[in-house]
């Protein structure tokens, strides 16, 4: 299978610089164009001097806030909500009525609250990352099997000893989902968040539009290929960290 | 014809693996690139303009008195809004795609996208000279640039006049680039910013500096027309390929914005009044932008040169030459000839 995941890739690359040869595709820049733009975005920078390592390094200081964050509010929040119907009716109408907000609409409040640049960006991916691992919380606290919890009750557990030792383990393959989820959403909020400015003049969302700004198409597809990379590896580590973790399972 | 075409049907790669991932992603490509050439048909001579322009932007206040004082009907033109843009590249992507055919633009993005052979434009006319200004943060002592050393200063973006204007005034004070820290950030966000202390300084178009004043947030460091007098700014472009269809429309377009631009100076006050309307600032703060605006129609060649140039010494332009590059951009014959 492995070898076909590749294949797909090879020749989606191929054709597009097929196309892109052939004046198919208009100004799109073309793979070779993308990959020359990764050079100069390293060598040079843009604008000259900034280099892409340390708009990247910015843009992961922001997404691990953000998502440090959103993970410590939102697990605990979440086994709390499964665990409890009083506190599931009480939360439940607030949460359903914030999610649906998409974390873009937020940016205006963000701004103001928390200025241009790292806070304001983290707290966008703060609101990416915190409903997808919130909801896979209850749900997995939900889908503990009723009579693991019984059985410990028998055992005479306390309520605390339950929640510890029997819901949250029970529920972390469905939290590892949440985590997958939220870092992901968390890492797409982050480039629109950075493209009203940042303070650092660091930022792979800030360094496309300023590619866009000085119509350097090649630049705009390598730092999407940045992004997509990057996302792609972040999802493979948190894959392969629930495999290290939950080999009990 | 720049683009070849009927080649995309004929390479039929779908076909080389069967089934699964690769063909949709194959097939998906195809019907894109399909969708990219499908369009582009010649049309007949028109009336008709597709006009875009930069929201609450006062330096292109001629299109609004045109169109209010009924210019373009004059000149039997049927003037379409073709779209209202928050900055000048998003414009210029409408360009791009075939969306416009003449455009109220700064000269940074018209001149990065037709250097960078993202839009094939002419400029045809002037709009504006100077109407910009460095605003300071208020409390924030300053006598002169030399004071901003060390500090955040916003503007509109890289290589924009408005960045070209503050280096030169940073060269003026003998400051040196890496002693300022410059970042980009787009004007409306740029009063916010100052107001909580974000930022420093920034320096913007016309309204924006008048309304740091009017709302107490910041003060004026210095206009751009003592930094560079009469510097180009914004400017009239129209699709190279539109203006050779219709010569005759693009003519009496222009004979309209002259038109415009002079009424713009002959009554100040009715157009400070039309400026609030179409900026939605108050109109003390738009009088007092409007006297940092020269309103003017003839293009000012040679200003337009030495910020290609500037563009050259930065690497943002990869041009043989500027002037050679700006003859090829800028067409004056549809300016009303002097009699």
């Amino acid at each position: 299978m492995r070898k076909w995941k590749c294949c797909s890739f090879i020749l989606a690359l191929g054709l597009w610089q097929l196309l892109a040869m052939a004046g198919a595709l208009g100004r799109t820049p073309s793979p070779v164009d993308v990959v020359k733009g990764l050079y100069d975005l390293i060598v040079t920078g843009l604008p000259p001097g900034y280099y892409l390592q340390w708009h990247l390094l910015a843009s992961l200081e922001r997404v691990l806030i953000g998502f440090a964050l959103a993970v410590v509010l939102a697990v605990p929040l979440g086994i709390l909500m499964g665990s409890s119907t009083v506190f599931d009716a009480v939360l439940d109408p607030l949460v359903e009525v914030v999610r649906p907000i998409p974390p873009l609409a937020w940016l205006p409040l963000a701004v103001i609250w928390f200025g241009i640049g790292l806070f304001s960006a983290a707290f966008m991916i703060f609101l990416g990352a915190f409903f997808p691992i919130l909801l896979n919380t209850i749900t997995g606290v939900k889908s503990v099997d009723p009579c693991l919890v019984e059985a410990a009750r028998t055992l005479g557990a306390r309520r605390q000893t339950i929640i510890l030792r029997v819901l949250t383990p029970g529920a972390m393959p469905s939290i590892v989902t949440g985590l997958r989820i939220g870092i992901g959403i968390g890492w797409m909020t982050l480039v629109a968040a950075e493209m009203t400015g940042v303070r650092s003049g660091y930022g792979l969302g800030y360094m496309i539009l300023t590619a866009r700004d000085v119509a350097r198409y090649d630049l705009v597809v390598a730092g999407m290929v940045v992004i997509g990379t990057v996302g792609f590896l972040m999802d493979r580590m948190v894959k392969y960290a629930e495999k290290r973790l939950l080999r009990w399972m | 014809m720049r683009r070849k075409r009927g080649q995309v049907g004929g390479s039929g790669t779908s076909r080389v693996i069967p089934g699964g991932t690769p063909a949709v992603i194959a097939s998906a490509i195809l019907i894109m690139a399909l969708m990219f050439t499908g369009c582009g048909e010649k049309e007949p001579a028109t009336n008709a303009v597709k006009v875009g322009y930069l929201r609450s932007d006062l330096h292109q206040l001629a299109y609004y008195v045109a169109g209010e004082k009924g210019f373009f009907t004059e000149e039997g033109l049927d003037v379409k809004e073709g779209g209202v843009f928050n900055a000048g590249p998003e414009e210029m992507s409408a360009f791009s795609a075939g969306e416009l055919d003449m455009g109220y633009v700064g000269t940074a993005p018209a001149v990065t996208f037709a250097a960078q052979e993202m839009v094939d434009i002419l400029i045809v006319a002037q709009i504006n000279a100077g109407g910009s200004s460095i605003i300071v943060r208020s409390g924030l002592e300053a006598g002169d640039v030399s004071a901003l050393k060390g500090r955040t200063v916003a503007v509109p973006g890289h290589s924009t006049v408005q960045d070209f204007l503050f280096r030169l005034a940073l060269t003026e004070a003998v400051l040196g680039e890496d002693e300022v820290n410059i970042i980009t950030l787009k004007p409306p966000e740029m009063i916010g910013a100052l107001a909580s202390g974000q930022i420093d300084a920034f320096v913007a178009w016309e309204p924006y500096p008048q309304m740091a004043v009017a709302q107490n947030v910041g003060w004026v460091l210095e206009n751009s027309s003592e930094i560079w007098p009469h510097h180009p700014c914004c400017v009239l472009v129209v699709d190279r390929g539109f203006a050779e269809r219709n010569p005759d429309t693009v003519r009496r377009f222009v004979a309209a914005h002259v038109k415009a631009t002079e009424y713009i100076n002959e009554n100040p006050l009715e157009s400070a009044d039309m400026g609030h309307l179409f900026t939605g600032q108050d109109s003390e703060a738009v009088e007092a932008a409007m006297k940092n605006i020269e309103f003017v129609h003839e293009l000012n060649v040679k200003g337009l040169q030495r910020y290609v140039e500037f563009l050259m010494e930065i690497g943002v332009v990869k041009v043989e030459s500027a002037k050679s590059f700006c003859d090829t951009l800028i067409d004056q014959q549809f300016l009303p000839r002097e009699n």
